[in-house]
């Protein structure tokens, strides 16, 4: 990815701010998802308690993941399917781009999985002369215009129907119209003939079944399915975290997942397939290859607070209800996953020297936190990653060692409530030893020694957010109740 | 392309990350310890014939499915005829259910069926027949099998999908649903809730992207007098 400094996440803010198309959107976006959501786990009398059981699957699962990582691979592979590992995105693409080579397929049709972008595979097929096809409707749309997403579940939110009816004019020769229906249509048929004439089709993977080597994906517009049963090779790409020990284990996240997502209690069409068809006769493809991928992810591992990150299953939900996304969008985060999501995991994807000012781009307001189906503290992945940038650029280990304890506490704080005033007697007691030992000087000392966090966050406070309360505020009033 | 060696490296980083998370792991789990005990499947109460029927109706018709209940198969083949006709189909891909073979065995028209159809003759056809395994009633959920129907390309192809139902195949939850179909794990299990749809266009709701833009199911009901 580009590298994304300050300055230009500062342009892409504001140019998503000055941008009221944009606005509109998002505005729509965020309540019309919002309320659906809300109607959708209404459905469900134990809300909370499947979030827990969720969470619980997930930290279980990645507290063994060599364990089921090895099942889902065996049995995948017994019932037939053919299983690729890639360290990283550079081999993943290699190992596709291999599988096409070998079987002289250059007509492909893929379905949407944020693993492809990741990895920018379409940029890798087409330097090799090859076009694959985007199939799902909004995917398809900003591969005609061009784009990348800006949603990961609604790819397409920041365009409006008028600029999608003269993108159809301008690629596809239609005659211009903005019916939704019209517009839907016309690519039913044009990519009809796709499908017709694929060779191999690409998918991302939702959940992969460790007991049985059961891949399932979810949609609604059925191009999944197509993708997955007309063309003779399928191809899946999917993240090792993605892994569930039990197959009824899906229970749980099939409830979660499209009400979370779309607020739907199922999405229209879920796809449960294991292995390759068994008689030469029967409908499907003859082969199927899975492709288990890292890149980036078993590293995420080495803390509980950062391996939370892998626990997260691509709902949006956070992007939905993020003050900060409503307001900015998906392109000013530069980067493939957006939103609050993204500002955690792109860093620890991509590296955290490249990415730094993404764990700034969040107003600490926990509504994130609050409608994760899987109860991902992403506030305190966000401190967890400051405290890291914090570590990183400061020369001194006293300095260092201020900015850890501080934002260590802060982060403890600010992720347990209730612990919130407990931590600012802790706050007191500490300025009072820091004092007293003399090193760093008086309690104004240490003080400077949060500013450079601190000067981060302010600088970041005229970033289009609307925090409830501010660092700056509760530290303030916490100065002043001494 | 070393796959094997992509592989242990993948494992060799597994296993030295989660070895270094063990001194941390203890004092975030005191914080963040998921409280599994409090999870419960809520018990549901045992649902007559009746009871899941109404429910499958009533959330299958929530999302824009049409539903017709029948006392048998003729009844059924009477039922296919009229939407065949109001439809105008003239080439319908039937699955290899020999529900659907029966069922469509009753009808005298003109109308091509297909079964096992190509790709190629599929993208003709203006309807599809299939049967299922089971349904949730739940979610309004048809549930199909590939080791027990060729179902498929005939469910999603043709724009308008019919499919022929039994009422002993409905069960009320997902989760019931999961353990049945984890028995004989077909290679493809398909849950189908409702038409093809997309809201990729300013969230506007449109029907029938790639799949069909009608759901119809009839539904068999012999063990009772259906009310009709
Ligand atoms: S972090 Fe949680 S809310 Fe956000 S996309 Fe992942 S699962 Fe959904």
């Amino acid at each position: 990815m580009e590298h994304l400094t300050a300055e230009t996440f500062d342009q892409n803010a504001r140019a998503a701010l000055a941008d009221t198309q944009l606005r509109g959107a998002l505005k729509n976006l965020a309540v019309t998802f919002g309320e659906r959501r809300q109607a959708a786990i209404a459905t469900v009398e134990n809300w909370e308690d499947l979030r827990e059981r969720a969470r619980s699957i997930k930290d279980e699962t990645l507290a063994h993941l060599d364990k089921y990582l090895t099942d889902f691979a065996d049995n995948a592979e017994k019932a037939g399917a053919q299983i690729h590992w890639a360290r990283d995105g550079r081999e993943a693409c290699a190992i596709v781009l291999e599988l096409l080579k070998e079987r002289d397929a250059t007509k492909i049709v893929k379905s949407k999985s944020m693993a492809t972008e990741e990895i920018h595979l379409n940029a890798a097929l087409e330097k090799t002369g090859i076009d694959p096809v985007e199939t799902d409707l909004g995917e398809w749309i900003i591969q005609l215009a061009g784009e990348t997403p800006s949603h990961i579940v609604v790819p397409a939110i920041h365009k409006t129907k008028g600029q999608i009816a003269d993108l159809f004019v301008e690629k596809v020769g239609i005659e211009k119209s903005d019916d939704v229906d019209v517009l839907t249509k016309t690519a039913r048929r044009i990519l009809r003939t796709r499908f017709a004439e694929a060779e191999v089709g690409i998918s991302g993977v939702n959940f992969g079944v460790a007991e049985t080597g059961t891949i399932l994906i979810l949609e609604n517009e059925g191009n999944i399915r197509l993708t997955t049963s007309l063309p003779k090779t399928h191809i899946a790409l999917m993240g090792i975290e993605k892994v569930v020990p039990r197959f009824t284990d899906l229970d749980v996240f099939l409830k979660l997942l499209p009400r979370s997502g779309t607020g739907q209690r199922l999405t229209t069409y879920q796809s449960l397939i294991t292995g390759t068809k068994r008689n030469a006769t029967d409908e499907g493809p003859a082969e199927v290859h899975i492709i288990l991928m890292d890149n980036g992810r078993s590293r995420m591992l080495a803390h509980p607070t950062t391996r939370q990150s892998l626990a997260c299953i691509r709902c949006g939900a956070c992007l939905n209800a993020c003050p900060v996304y409503q307001q900015i969008g998906g392109h000013a985060y530069g980067s493939v996953y957006p939103g609050p999501i993204g500002a955690v995991i792109t860093p620890q994807l991509v590296g955290i020297g490249k990415t730094k000012q993404l764990p700034f781009a969040s107003s600490l307001c926990g509504a994130c936190r609050e409608v994760c189906p899987v109860k991902i503290d992403i506030p305190e992945l966000l401190l967890h990653l400051r405290a890291e940038i914090a570590e990183g650029v400061t020369e001194t280990s006293t300095h260092k060692f201020s900015e850890k304890l501080a934002f260590g506490f802060y982060s403890f704080a600010w992720s347990r409530p209730e612990f919130y005033k407990l931590g600012t007697k802790i706050s007191r007691l500490l300025q009072k030893f820091v004092a007293k030992d003399g090193k760093i000087g008086k309690t104004s000392g240490f003080l400077a020694k949060l500013a450079p966090p601190l000067g981060a966050w302010t600088a970041w406070r005229d970033a289009p957010t609307v925090a409830p309360k501010s660092f700056r505020e509760i530290w303030k009033s916490d100065l002043e109740n001494k | 392309m070393n796959n094997s060696e992509a592989k242990s490296a993948i494992f060799a980083s597994i296993r030295q990350n989660l070895a270094a998370s063990l001194p941390f792991d203890a004092a975030h789990h005191a914080h963040h310890a998921p409280k599994d005990s409090t999870f419960t499947t809520p018990v549901l109460p045992e649902l007559s014939t009746e009871n899941l029927i109404e429910n499958f109706r009533k959330n299958l018709e929530s999302v824009g499915g049409n539903f017709s209940i029948v006392y048998d198969e003729s009844e059924a083949a009477e039922i296919l005829l009229m939407m065949i006709g109001e439809k105008k189909a003239r080439k319908i891909a039937v699955s290899d259910s020999p529900l659907v073979e029966k069922i469509v065995g009753f009808l005298k028209m003109d109308a091509e069926f297909i079964e096992n159809a190509s790709a190629d003759r599929l993208f003709e056809c203006d309807l599809g027949i299939t049967g299922a395994q089971w349904a949730i009633a739940e979610t309004g959920t048809l549930v199909l099998e590939s080791e027990s129907e060729r179902h498929r390309l005939a469910s999603l192809v043709p724009p308008v999908h019919v499919c022929i139902l039994e009422a002993g195949q409905i069960r009320q939850t997902l989760g019931e649903i999961l353990e049945l179909v984890q028995q004989s794990l077909s290679r493809t299990i398909t849950f189908i809730t409702g038409a093809s749809r997309t809201s990729d266009i300013e969230l506007t709701l449109a029907i029938g992207v790639h799949g069909p833009g009608e759901l119809i199911v009839i539904l068999i009901d012999k063990t009772e007098e259906a009310e009709n």
